[in-house]
């Protein structure tokens, strides 16, 4: 009797998690997070919702079908660069491309700025003789011997994982695929020998050795932890699909994790878009905007269509560039715990945050700084005796002390200091939006808001206001909204094969031998992830540039299921780029004909979705509910004003709407409604707020 | 935005100076980010949409520089003056919705590529801010394509000059100035380049009175007077800290690109107070020289090489400019007199205003001093008749990814590929290129001893290997072969830069480019072999770590001879061998030994 799928997305301080139960209503809970062994707070937390469901943990577990994960171990491993030692073997001549970086650096202001840690150091580097074209002709025979020389010496040097990265071998993987049999012949016991056509099979090379290098440095750590969390749930009576969050926003298996593992890195923050779009359907808002404001940090996504923004190129996490498809979640640092200080006459918020440890001065951890949040409660827009379900109570004589002596340099009492902070960090966020927006070519006039995370509702409806948004949608399970996502997550391939033409010159049968190949890889991905083919969805993409442009544009390619690639799909394919160019970019004729640079497939299968619905969350402690006429005094929109408080719980659909100025109280957090604002409940589990002028 | 409007009136006007200043300039660098991405997303040029060579600005009603965004750092900070002599050329005749090009060296520009595009906003009929985009283009008509004749003898022989023009009046496209334009230059996309930079700088305006309009003329104008002020505040703050005095420095141009040797770039850096006057006076006056900085480009180079010197979070506006006197004698390299011609000079002596700038204030201020210059001569140009991929003639503007002088600081060994105020330039690859040009790149690796020798070392500069498949002919400028990429306080130069052609030939007739050549042809087979330069050291190479020493042995960036030679590091074993080991007394004797010598 499988009844449960549980979502478990590990956190920096929290590991939340969402138990969806086979009627489609939800419950949420939150455990600390076990750094050391993410899978220990796992199996806490799920103790816990065994206790919330009145079961034990291993009939919880019997009786759950899936548990969809998300997990930071790639991204703590890069963080501390604590990964297995790792060496490189590439073409001779190139054993420098990890250190010259195409030439980009992070700060062109900053000569002192320094070098990124080196995952291989250019000892670990071997250049061996051997060569591929841009045809897949073999130029230069593999060195054999070198090879050998190359795994003796990597050894001898500690290397424990290893990189093989040769120029083209996208085009023809022979010489990677005899160097990964040498290798292992000579050093039986290396732990991983990554190859750059299997982990990325396209052009650039720094590209794909970047992402090679970085998948070889992670990937041992990544798959033993996945391992031991696998053990650890079939130990405590779990028997079903244990499923892995990856950054493109999809989810997959702990085989296709051991086959390349760094695609992993960088997919905390995707649940919570691939939530936004999921609760922008049933609201009828395909387009939005979604921001998730949590202690640190503050993470844009643009949604089109129903879907988050993939970026396929240029990806830069922990200063390693990883070119795989990564839901596009831009960051700032702006959060809760950012701090506020005066610098040159004038009020600076952030980056730095106080984290959860010391914490904001509110939080009575023995932070001093002045942090949002104390910002946020000076100006009343937080519950003192609620703050996380009732867990604890903010001390606001501790933020308005920190407020004051930040305000004092400017004349400012603690009440304008606060007022002056929310105002700085609010066009900080502001300004982030809008700049992800440009880089889309998206108007934020045409989108609306999904806020989340635990600040997010707080500031959500001033965002919206300032970036001309008419509409604002918050999820009631806010501050649960990323773990919420992994259950919403289906399984997604999102591969790009390089093929490498001037269009007019394709040669159709090749480039349908290229589909067929992504195909057959794609959907033997699919069945061993169990999904049935009816559940299975293609979308094609043709990548084309025009010459010397570096990054590939995709373009919608229409291809009938097991069909070869037609003439007439190349020439729409192509007709469309240059009708968007043409439009965007005001080319007056087909003056330059474009390059083929690829096939995009995107297979997606889908999982079984929980209803979307409002969430059930722990008592707020003995605290009993609210006062119907409850009202809190609290600055917003620029003055003080006396606003109505009222629990998310009595806002129904259909039911009367609440109208600014307002404050209503959610798991974990606090939509604030300005005077003009109205919002109202959805069926879908969300408030959604008519943004005033 | 939300301001206390509670507060007593003294209040409130401190909290629009802390509060609305600061909003303001994070939203105007957001409208340069925002003009900067919409050139990326809709030229298409690569150099444009891709490398980021796009330069937005935002300037108030009288040409000062209010914000600034991504791009590269000399010439963002070259945008104001064509902007300031539009405004005093149109005076009144500056109208909402009108859009002004220029591009003309000898009125504030640099050289002729790059191209300025800028429109005024208007808050009712008062003009309140102007938003800029300035462009790299790939051509600029005159008698050789590709916008670098350095072989011209006049400004007039590199291209077609736009002093100012407008491109719009008031609204309305002037389809006789497109035309104009289109018809002065080769390339077909030219003309939707511009366009991208024209609607780049309309939403420029869009945004900016969209900020106008929420916060009030007045408002906006005390912010950016604030955000300048403030600016300035930090600099004279920076600038009270180094001790006063006068100091003196020379960079030189090994030859421009018709041979005429050593030219000298001559600066007294003078800091009385909270003040700093940087005089060119002494600088090379020859006036056969074909290496000329307009004045507008030595002003952007002196600016860019002094914010690396200060704390990188300055913003950076006028303030910087309002903090520095410049004397630049009329006459002296970098300020020719109209009609010299600009294309190379740009680049050379150019860069050497900011190797000057860092190697007089290296006596004052050591630690940051890395000089950000680049040692390009120009771009390089292969191109041939054929290209047996595609049957068409081909083009290569020589933008690929090469290591070359990028100089250490205190702390930081060079790293990387070039210094950080180029890293916004994402160079090419070879796995692209092969797909495009008839060649095959044999390598690009870093050259062992190739950076200078320091306390902390240069980048070391790499080697490429091109190997033509086709008949190709090469075009190529030099400079960084007797005058080297400078070290800092006691750090040396790295090695320099060396250009062979048609190594690899039967017979093997290499020639060793030292000036110049023009159209050199290599036959399928033969290799270009381009040595770049490695970046100068910082400090006392004999106060390296010995222990970082062995660290670049292990790395094969130092030999075991050059740790000694230039290190006075003694380093036994091989890196075959696995035994390198560091014999510290014999270091510290043979240390002795060359201090005293």
């Amino acid at each position: 009797m499988n009844t449960y799928r549980i979502g478990v997305d590990v956190g920096g301080t929290f590991t939340d998690l969402v138990l969806a139960r086979a009627d489609g209503s939800v419950h949420l809970e939150k455990s600390p997070t076990t750094p050391g062994d993410q899978s220990e707070g796992v199996l806490a937390g799920l103790t816990l919702l065994a206790d919330s469901e009145g079961t034990s943990l291993a009939e919880l577990l019997g009786a759950t079908a899936a548990i969809v994960h998300g997990t930071t171990t790639g991204d703590n491993t890069m963080i501390q660069m604590n990964g297995t030692p790792t060496g490189v073997i590439c073409s001779d001549g190139f054993r420098d491309e990890m250190d010259l970086r195409r030439g980009y650096k992070e700060d062109i202001w900053d000569a002192a700025l320094p070098q990124p840690p080196s995952i291989a150091r250019r000892r670990v580097r071997i250049g061996v003789p051997e060569r591929i074209d841009a045809d897949g002709k073999v130029v230069v025979a593999l060195d054999e011997d070198a090879i050998r020389a190359a795994a003796h010496r990597l050894r001898a040097f500690g290397v424990r994982s290893i990189a093989i990265a040769f120029l083209h071998s996208y085009l023809r993987p022979d010489h990677e695929l005899r160097g990964a049999e040498i290798v292992r012949e000579e050093y039986p016991d290396v732990e991983m020998v990554s190859l750059s056509h299997e982990v990325l099979p396209r052009a650039p090379e720094f590209e794909r050795t970047s992402t090679t290098v970085v998948n070889a440095y992670v990937g041992p750590v990544i798959s033993r932890y996945v391992r031991t969390l696998d053990r650890r749930l079939r130990d405590a009576g779990f028997a079903g699909d244990l499923l892995i969050a990856r950054s493109n926003g999809g989810v997959c298996t702990p085989a296709a994790i051991e086959r390349r593992a760094v695609a992993t890195v960088g997919s905390g923050p995707t649940g919570g878009a691939v939530a936004a779009a999921a609760f922008g359907g049933p609201a009828d808002l395909p387009d939005l905007v979604s921001v998730d404001m949590g202690g640190t940090s503050y993470d844009v996504c643009l949604i089109r269509d129903g879907r988050p923004e993939v970026k396929t190129e240029w990806n830069w996490r922990h200063r390693q560039l990883i070119q795989l498809p990564m839901v596009d979640v831009q960051s700032v640092g702006a959060g809760g715990g950012s701090i506020a200080r005066v610098a040159g006459g004038r009020i600076l918020v952030g980056p730095e945050s106080a984290g959860a440890v010391p914490g904001p001065a509110c939080y009575g951890f023995g932070g001093t700084a002045a942090t949002v949040t104390d910002a946020d409660a000076v100006l009343g827009r937080i519950d003192p005796t609620r703050f996380a379900a009732g867990r604890r109570r903010l001390d606001l004589d501790a933020a308005r002390d920190a407020l004051a002596r930040v305000g004092a340099p400017l004349g400012l009492d603690a009440d304008e200091a606060a007022a002056a902070v929310v105002a700085v960090i609010d066009a900080y966020m502001t300004d982030a939006v809008r700049r992800l927006l440009a880089v889309a070519g998206a108007d934020p006039r045409e989108l609306a808001l999904v806020a989340f995370g635990g600040m997010g509702p707080v500031h959500a409806t001033t965002q919206a206001a300032a970036l001309g948004m008419r509409r604002c949608l918050v999820p009631l399970a806010a501050s649960g909204f990323s773990a919420l996502g992994l259950l919403l997550a289906d399984h997604v391939v999102d591969e790009t094969r390089s093929y490498l033409a001037p269009w007019k010159e394709v040669d159709l049968a090749e480039l349908t031998a290229v589909a067929d190949r992504l195909d057959a890889d794609a959907s033997a991905e699919l069945a061993d992830a169990g999904v049935a083919e009816a559940r299975i969805e293609r979308r094609w993409f043709l990548n084309l540039v025009f010459p010397g442009q570096t990054f590939d544009v995709a373009i919608p390619l229409e291809r009938a299921a097991g069909r070869p690639v037609s003439a007439t799909a190349l020439h729409g394919a192509v007709d469309e780029f240059h009708r968007r160019n043409a439009e965007a970019r005001l080319i007056e004729s087909r003056s330059e004909e474009p390059l083929v640079r690829g096939l995009r497939l995107v297979a997606v299968g889908r999982t079984d979705h929980p209803a979307l619905a409002p969430p059930s969350a722990p008592l707020p402690g003995e605290l009993g509910p609210r006062s119907s006429d409850a009202r809190r005094r609290v600055h917003v929109a620029g003055s003080w004003v006396d606003a109505a408080v009222v629990d998310a719980a009595v806002v129904v659909p259909g039911g009367a709407p609440v109208v600014g100025p307002a404050l209503i109280e959610l798991p974990f957090s606090t939509l604030l409604l300005r005077p003009g604002d109205i919002a109202t409940a959805t069926r879908a589990g969300a408030l959604l707020v008519d943004v005033g002028p | 935005m939300a301001i206390d409007d509670t507060a007593t009136p003294a209040r409130a006007s401190a909290l629009a100076d802390g509060v609305t200043a600061e909003v303001v300039r994070s939203a105007m660098e957001t409208v340069c980010f925002e003009m900067a991405t919409y050139v990326s997303r809709h030229a298409t040029t690569p150099i444009l949409n891709q490398s980021n060579e796009r330069n937005a600005t935002i300037l108030d009603a009288t040409g000062r520089l209010a914000a600034l965004s991504v791009g590269v750092p000399q010439f963002m900070l070259t945008s104001t003056l064509p902007v300031r002599f539009a405004l005093e050329f149109f005076g009144d005749e500056i109208y909402p919705g009108d859009v002004i090009v220029a591009n003309d060296p000898y009125h504030g520009g640099g050289h002729l590529p790059d191209v300025n595009v800028f429109a005024p906003v208007f808050a009712g009929d008062e003009l309140i801010l102007i938003a800029s985009i300035q462009c790299h283009h790939g051509d600029t008509g005159g008698a050789v394509a590709g916008g670098y004749n350095v072989h011209a003898d006049d400004i007039w022989g590199e291209g077609v000059r736009y002093p100012a023009l407008k491109i719009f009046e008031a609204g309305r496209e002037r389809r006789d100035v497109v035309l104009l334009m289109r018809t002065n230059n080769r390339l077909p996309g030219f003309v939707g380049d511009l366009r991208s930079q024209v609607g780049a700088a309309q939403i420029g305006v869009r945004r900016l009175g969209e900020i106008v309009d929420r916060y009030g003329p007045d408002v906006v104008r005390a912010c950016v007077d604030a955000n300048i002020a403030e600016t300035a505040r930090r600099l004279r703050e920076e600038f009270t800290a180094w001790p006063d005095g006068t100091y003196e420095a020379d960079a030189w141009v090994d030859n421009d690109p018709v041979g005429n040797l050593d030219i000298r770039v001559h600066v007294a850096l003078t800091v009385a107070g909270d003040h700093v006057t940087v005089d060119f006076t002494g600088s090379d006056t020859r006036p056969e020289l074909r290496a000329w900085s307009t004045f507008g480009n030595t002003r952007g180079y002196v600016i860019a090489q002094l914010a690396s010197l200060v704390d990188a979070s300055i913003p950076k506006n006028e303030g910087f400019f309002d903090s520095v006197t410049l004397v630049v004698p009329e006459g002296c390299c970098l300020n020719p007199t109209v009609g010299k011609p600009v294309s190379s000079g740009t680049h050379h002596p150019g860069v050497e205003v900011g190797d000057a700038i860092a190697l007089a204030l290296a006596q004052i201020i050591p630690d940051r001093c890395a000089p950000q210059s680049y040692k390009l001569g120009s771009p390089r140009q292969m191109w041939g008749d054929h290209n047996p991929r595609t049957g068409r003639p081909f083009f290569d503007h020589g933008g690929e990814l090469y290591a070359g002088w990028c100089g250490a600081v205190r702390g930081v060994d060079g790293w990387g590929a070039q210094n950080a105020s180029f890293g916004n330039l994402v160079k090419a690859t070879a796995e692209i290129n092969e797909t495009i040009f008839p060649y095959l790149l044999r390598g690009r690796e870093y050259i062992c001893d190739g950076g200078g020798p320091g306390q902390w070392r240069g980048l070391p500069g790499s080697r490429m290997i091109k190997q033509v498949l086709a008949p190709t002919r090469v075009n190529q400028y030099m400079v960084n072969r007797r005058h080297v990429h400078p070290g800092v306080n006691g750090g040396r130069s790295g090695t320099g830069d060396r250009c062979y052609l048609k190594v690899g030939g039967a017979p093997e007739e290499v020639i060793d480019v030292k000036v110049a050549c023009q159209g050199v042809l290599l036959e399928p087979g033969e290799c270009l072999v381009y040595e770049f330069g490695g970046g100068g050291g910082w400090g006392d190479a004999l106060d390296r770590d010995p222990a970082a020493v062995l660290e670049d042995v292990w790395d094969e960036l130092v030999s075991i001879a050059g740790a000694r030679r230039d290190y006075g590091v003694v380093i036994t074993g091989s890196v075959d061998a696995m035994d390198l080991a560091l014999d510290a007394e014999a270091t510290t004797a043979v240390r002795a030994a060359m201090r005293a010598a």
